[in-house]
């Protein structure tokens, strides 16, 4: 099976590999696998607590080429947009964008699923934040 | 009565289906059917009765290899339920076990970089992924035997997840000693 070029693109230049400091109260970090091909997916964002616009995002993903290409791709699609815009990707835009086959479908729901768990993780911080904050008081 | 080619591997073999199997039993079956069915006692019959010898030895190899290994077994026996296998979502996974893929992942890639410093954590992560392992096959067993006493759709389901875990550590366990060699 021949990978897109966009696919190659992605696997021979992954945009946005790194990690950020997973305790801080702006960053998101979602990590989600699939355990029938051993992938392992980590993605994180940084968040403007004020605007709630995604600053940065990172990732690091264990897997076959679909999989890093798909995650690279979103993390360079979550930058600049915001938390509610973030949430509106779907793992469709994505094989639609890599021109992901059939098989490696799977690929570009792990990096939804990745998305969703980093946002979730970010708003959870904000909220448990915002009660210790109420507490304080 | 000679097995139909249309019946399901339990049935071929003219056994009840169940998790746990008696391994003789099953390979005397094996054996007499293999005599039974061989191509060469097809010799002298018409074309449909030899076509059906040799599609009949096919299918009885393809089960016997299936229904001795208890994981295939099981396997087969989810599939037939209509469970898919190995189709799993991340958010069946258990998030702490997905950390530690991750960072066993993290010291494989240092390692192929190179880094002899990431043994050590490699070989604890191997004993400790045999010992996960093994509680998994403990676990499975106890299923199929709650499942063959009772055989409840909801049992099928925890022995698909523990299934799917046991792949999961096992690929892990593989790219370790690989590594590790």
């Amino acid at each position: 099976m021949a990978y897109s070029d966009k696919v190659l693109d992605h696997y021979n230049n992954p945009r946005n590999v790194g990690s950020m400091d997973k305790n801080s109260p702006n960053v998101g970090t979602g990590m989600v696998g699939a355990p029938e091909c051993g992938d392992v997916m980590k993605l994180q964002l940084m968040v403007n607590p004020d605007s709630g616009v995604i600053e940065d995002a990172k990732f690091k993903t264990f897997g076959c080429g679909s999989a890093i290409a798909s995650s690279s791709l979103a993390t360079e699609w979550l930058k600049g947009k915001t938390v509610d815009q973030a949430l509106e990707i779907k793992n469709t835009d994505i094989v639609n964008e890599l021109s992901l086959p059939p098989v490696k479908i799977h690929c570009s729901v792990l990096a939804e699923d990745a998305i969703k768990a980093a946002i979730s993780d970010y708003k959870q911080k904000q909220s448990v934040g915002q009660a210790e904050a109420v507490t304080a008081h | 009565m000679l097995p139909s080619l249309a019946s399901d591997y339990f049935e071929f073999f003219g056994l009840a289906p169940k998790l746990h199997l008696d391994l003789d039993q099953l390979q005397k079956r094996f054996y007499e059917l293999s005599k039974v069915l061989h191509p060469d006692r097809y010799q002298r019959k018409i074309p449909a009765e030899q076509q059906y010898s040799q599609d009949a030895t096919a299918l009885l190899n393809d089960a016997y290899r299936v229904l001795r290994d208890p994981l295939q077994r099981a396997e087969y026996l989810l599939k037939k339920a209509g469970f898919e296998i190995g189709e799993q979502r991340s958010k069946d996974v258990p998030p702490e076990l997905l950390e530690e893929v991750f960072d066993l992942n993290m010291a494989l890639e240092e390692m192929r970089d190179g880094d002899a410093s990431a043994r050590p954590q490699l070989e604890q992560a191997r004993d400790k992924f045999h010992a996960m392992r093994d509680e998994i096959d403990a676990r499975l067993k106890h299923l199929f035997v709650m499942y063959d006493a009772a055989p409840e759709r909801e049992t099928l389901g925890e022995i698909r997840s523990a299934l799917n875990r046991r792949r999961y550590i096992r690929n892990l366990v593989n790219d370790v000693e690989k590594e590790l060699q």
